[in-house]
């Protein structure tokens, strides 16, 4: 009773938010401009959760921003910027009308122009937050650095996100942190472990586009300004932390003079470095050489129970992972012509093989094709018309492939001309009970070390296993270990069974009745887990149940999938075989 | 005058051809004595007068004005004299000989009665060796050529404005002034400059920066140059000089979505896809495309317009119009002649019958009554829960969980909705097509491998995925008034 009555709108959620446009005119702003603020400000619109309430009851589809966002953007000195950009383009237009040269060089001259550098600090407080957020920042300027200089956006900006990638695959080479790839049908997806962050970036493959109609380019173009600026960041203390010099330079300047010459067919001055650092074919030097590569060795705790287990895995995880650095350490590679040889020179350099192409592919070709201790020769053609004896001459899907399975595959299944094996993709980890497909497990088998059974399922070809057990000693050793522990069961049953046969009446001598313990325990345990469903409440027991069903389904379904597969499979060969005796007839 | 202005006089050209005198020598001509021909043709040449100024005309009908007889005088206010005004319009003589005169001049370069005789005539000497017609042909200049050539023989008048400067005399004045003023060793202001320029040349512009040569240095380091000026000076100060900056808020810390920045494609996406991931991805594609099409034939269906058998008679259409009408009044007419004769307010049904105080009394007590009995078995019960201790925690117990239950039931369906984009605008966001290739196209080797979908799109698409921008569509051209199509008399459609 009595007092003020309340009105509608002016409490709640509705003086919380605030619509787009009374944003823009808060800050009196073009919508453009506006756009461009919240991108690179990192605020990003709203979605209340009662529209009607905030919309002031109507509920009319409207693009909210939350109100304390707004009033922070209001502090933002690059609003004034952005302002001043305003005015410079009206002067400039008069000037232009006017045909007064002079002023229009000078304002021209007096730009304003606007830095990134306190946006950049103030997004990502710390180096970690930048490089979490760096799967972004990556994959828009390896996309940008691709784009045909036609007039989509500024040629600038090509050329900067095209340095700016290059630095940092270059940084990946000396690093060696690449740990996956995936060539799909879109682009290439990698995966790097910089300083213990994984980042995933998509790169498309060259001369792949289409202008889509349906993009906004200036967004694109605003969401890369920012992009760029905190790749340059990035890359500036990556290379920090290798002791690399920035801008990077190349390893050698001894032989400058010599080189300077074909350099000259490739590129102008001012661009063959980049060019040759684009080329990826040779390391970069440092501040200063460090004085040896000492391995930073892993504290050692007391082992106690339980984190004994886990420690041992993680040595395991961390010698695997040093063996993977070191995949291609000592081999020679050479690319075809062909060969995507961006992406292969990339992978093959990030993992220590040493790579060179043709003189006429690209700048930077360390050696010729007729190197004799060429170890590998990438090719792409069915026929290779003369092969050099000493080296295998193999598909470029092996590098992908044996980078993902972690050890250098057998180069059999991936000769020239030869069907290849699917590319599986490396970042599907199968739970347990899904459904994992033959050449998975053939390579999970390979990478416990196993020599797999796919000698006999290829009988036709008589293949040889010259290749590469290479694997983890450590696993082998256990596997014996469990093996010899099977060995005395086998033994004690067998010697039960000599007791029970010769039964003879007497007193012998009493033997120690040996209690697997190991079995008792599991005994217990199935008991105890009846136990548990039978005690279990109605509705658990009903919960219960469905898991069991779900996983049972998964069960059932894998193995389905994996008759299909066989019949395919066989179906297949069937094929290949009738094929090949109509051949031979 | 109006008559006097420049006509085409090539179509008078036949007639004049063969006299003038810079024609070919190969046209036709006899020697006639011009003049007298001239007057045949105007039908006047016999009857000259005294006054004869001696002009002759081209045309029939143009005589020198002077010498025509004077007009024949009549009413004019009568039908004949408009009459006579209509055949014969004042001035028409002098517009005729005017005509003539600048024909005259055009074509000759003169008047024909000034004009001597050897330029009007010559001797004919027959057809020449060199008067074959294939030389003719190739001396003669294309017609088109000769079309557009100027036959005139009065020259163009000069262009004056070619001659004059504007404001020469104020020009001149000026030059005057400085030759004076550099007499004294003035110089203007322009000449002044140059010279200091070539004193002392300025300073070579440094280009704009580009963003390529930056300057680098470490932004998370101890001191970098961003936080360097404001290192050591008072908060105090910094904040009310509004040099700090305001602290980004905590809220904004956090992304608008948990989705990953890059998707990585499924399995059957790869360039050499297993089989299984492979018929798994398109059917997810399948799938995706049956339900569109779904939608699609709904919508059809739904705006197709009837046929003939389902379309509505006039006899459905009118019994739609009394839809609800009809069946009332089916109603009503039973119930009307009962109603007929009960004009006045409906009678109110009979209430209750009034109760007596004594009811109201012992009523009252039993309530009392009720009341106590319920309260003393309230505290009864309350005595006794003391010993039903286990039993009532066990149901705060089945409480509790149950609200746990609630809880986490509510978080996982708020995590479910975080996980879906939001609608930030007019429009929804929609998934972009699954990228895959058909058994048919995939390529055998990487060589051959045609790249599918955009990346460009695919970074848009997931941006508006994770509620960074709202997703919109391109602002289309939009006309503020209607196009009239109007038909030109000049140029009609041709109705065949």
């Amino acid at each position: 009773m009595g007092g003020l009555e309340k009105k509608k709108y002016e409490r709640g959620s509705a003086t919380n938010y605030i619509t787009r446009n009374k944003a823009r005119k808060k800050l009196q702003l073009s919508l453009p401009d506006f756009r461009r603020l919240c991108i690179l400000k990192g605020i990003y619109p709203h979605e209340p959760k009662h529209k009607k309430k905030v919309n002031k009851g109507s509920t009319a589809p409207r693009t909210f921003y939350l109100l304390k966002d707004i009033k922070f953007l209001l502090h933002e000195p690059i609003v004034n910027k952005f302002r001043d950009y305003k005015v410079f383009v009206r002067k400039l237009r008069k000037a232009y009308g006017k045909s007064e040269w002079n002023t229009v060089e000078r304002l021209k001259d007096n730009k304003p122009a606007y830095k990134l550098d306190h946006i950049i600090k103030e997004r990502y407080p710390t180096f970690i937050d930048a490089l979490r957020d760096l799967d972004d920042a990556l994959s828009m300027c390896f996309l940008f650095s691709t784009f045909p200089r036609t007039g989509k956006c500024h040629v600038q900006v090509i050329q900067l996100c095209r340095r700016l990638t290059v630095e940092f695959l270059n940084y990946i080479i000396a690093s060696r942190s690449l740990r996956k790839v995936f060539l799909s049908i879109k682009g290439i997806y990698y995966e790097a472990e910089v300083l213990g962050q994984p980042i995933v970036w998509i790169t498309p493959y060259a001369f792949s586009h289409n202008h889509p109609t349906d993009v906004d380019y200036r967004v694109m173009a605003t969401f890369t300004e920012f992009y760029t600026t905190l790749l340059g960041f990035v890359n500036f203390r990556l290379y920090q932390t290798l002791n690399l010099h920035y801008p990077p330079k190349l390893e050698g300047p001894g032989d400058k003079d010599s080189k300077d010459q074909d350099e000259g067919a490739y590129a102008m001055d001012s661009e063959s470095c980049l060019e040759k650092l684009s080329a990826l074919s040779a390391s970069l030097a440092r501040v200063m050489v460090p004085v040896t590569e000492e391995e930073v060795e892993m504290d050692e705790f007391p082992a106690d129970g339980e984190n004994a287990e886990q420690e041992e895995g993680l040595r395991k995880e961390r010698e695997a992972q040093e063996m993977h650095k070191k995949l291609f350490e000592g081999l020679k590679f050479f690319l075809n012509r062909e060969v995507p040889r961006e992406a292969l020179a990339f992978i093959i350099r990030s993992f220590g093989g040493d790579v060179s192409w043709d003189k006429s592919v690209c700048i930077g070709a360390t050696y010729s094709e007729n190197e004799p201790s060429i170890t590998h020769h990438i090719v792409d053609r069915p026929t290779q018309p003369n092969p050099v004896l000493g080296r295998y001459y193999v598909q470029p899907q092996w590098v992908f492939d044996s980078v993902n399975a972690r050890l250098r595959l057998p180069v059999e299944e991936y000769f020239p001309g030869v069907l290849l094996p699917p590319h599986l993709s490396p970042f599907v980890t199968e739970k347990e009970g899904d459904y994992v497909p033959p050449e998975k497990q053939k390579l999970l088998a390979l990478q416990r070390g196993e020599t797999p059974g796919y000698v006999n399922e290829s009988e036709d070809e008589d293949s040889e296993e010259d290749e590469e057990g290479e694997s983890d000693d450590q696993e082998e050793e256990e596997e014996e270990e469990e093996g010899s522990e099977k060995e005395e069961e086998v033994k004690l049953k067998v010697m039960e069974e000599q007791r029970t046969q010769g039964k003879k009446v007497g007193v012998t001598m009493g033997t120690l009745k040996l209690e697997d313990k190991h079995r008792l325990e599991q005994e217990e345990a199935n008991e105890a887990k009846r136990l548990a469903i039978m005690t279990m409440k109605k509705r658990e027991k009903y919960l219960y149940d469905k898991i069991m069903f779900g996983k049972r389904r998964k069960v059932r379904e894998a193995n389905k999938l994996a008759q299909k597969r066989k019949a395919h499979d066989e179906a297949v060969k069937a094929e290949k075989k009738k094929n090949k005796k109509a051949r031979r007839a | 005058m109006k008559k006097a202005t420049w006509r085409p006089a090539r179509r008078r050209q036949p007639e004049v051809r063969v006299w003038v005198s810079g024609s070919p020598p190969d046209i036709r001509c006899r020697k006639y004595d011009l003049r007298s021909f001239c007057n045949m043709v105007g039908g006047r040449g016999p009857k000259r007068d005294a006054g004869d100024s001696g002009f002759l005309g081209f045309r029939s009908g143009s005589v020198d004005p002077g010498t025509v007889r004077r007009r024949r005088r009549g009413p004019r206010n009568k039908k004949r004299g408009w009459r006579r005004l209509a055949e014969e319009p004042l001035g028409q003589e002098v517009d005729t000989f005017l005509e003539d005169v600048r024909l005259q001049e055009r074509a000759t370069g003169g008047l024909l009665s000034e004009t001597p005789d050897e330029n009007l005539f010559f001797v004919d000497k027959g057809r020449g060796e060199e008067d074959s017609k294939i030389k003719q042909d190739l001396k003669k200049s294309f017609w088109i050529d000769r079309v557009l050539e100027s036959n005139s023989k009065v020259p163009s008048p000069k262009n004056i404005l070619a001659h004059q400067v504007p404001n020469g005399k104020k020009l001149k004045r000026k030059q005057r002034l400085w030759e004076h003023l550099a007499q004294q060793g003035k110089q203007p202001r322009e000449v002044r400059k140059a010279q200091a320029r070539l004193l002392q040349p300025p300073t070579p512009k440094t280009p704009p920066s580009d963003p390529a040569d930056r300057p680098f240095y470490d932004l998370w380091a101890q001191d970098n140059p961003l936080d360097r000026p404001l290192v050591g000076q008072d908060t105090f100060f910094l904040e009310q000089t509004k040099k700090k900056g305001v602290k980004r808020p905590r809220r904004l810390q956090t992304k608008p979505s948990q989705a990953p920045a890059v998707e990585v494609i499924p399995s059957g996406g790869s360039y050499n896809p297993s089989f299984q991931a492979h018929q798994a991805l398109l059917q997810e594609a399948h799938e995706v495309e049956l339900q569109r099409q779904k939608v699609e034939e709904k919508l059809s269906r739904q705006l197709a317009f009837p046929t003939v058998d389902k379309a509505p008679t006039q006899e459905s259409a009118f019994k739609e119009l009394c839809e609800g009408l009809l069946e009332e009044s089916d109603e009503e007419t039973p119930a009307e002649p009962g109603d007929g004769d009960a004009d006045g307010p409906a009678p109110r049904p009979p209430g209750p019958e009034k109760k007596t105080e004594q009811q109201r009394r012992r009523e009252k007590e039993a309530r009392k009554l009720k009341a106590q009995q319920a309260a003393e078995r309230a505290a009864r019960k309350r005595r006794q829960e003391v010993f039903q201790l286990r039993g009532i925690r066990l149901q705060v117990a089945q409480r509790l969980t149950e609200l746990a239950r609630r809880r986490e039931r509510r978080r996982l369906k708020r995590l479910a909705e975080d996980e879906k984009p939001r609608r930030l605008g007019r429009l929804k966001y929609q998934a972009p097509d699954i990228d895959v290739q058909l058994s048919t196209e995939l390529a055998d080797s990487l060589r051959k491998l045609k790249p599918e979908g955009s990346i460009l799109r695919d970074r848009f698409k997931s941006f508006q995925r994770r509620n960074m921008i709202e997703p919109r569509e391109r602002a289309r051209f939009k006309r503020k008034y209607k196009v009239k199509l109007v038909e030109k008399r000049a140029f009609r459609e041709m109705q065949l």
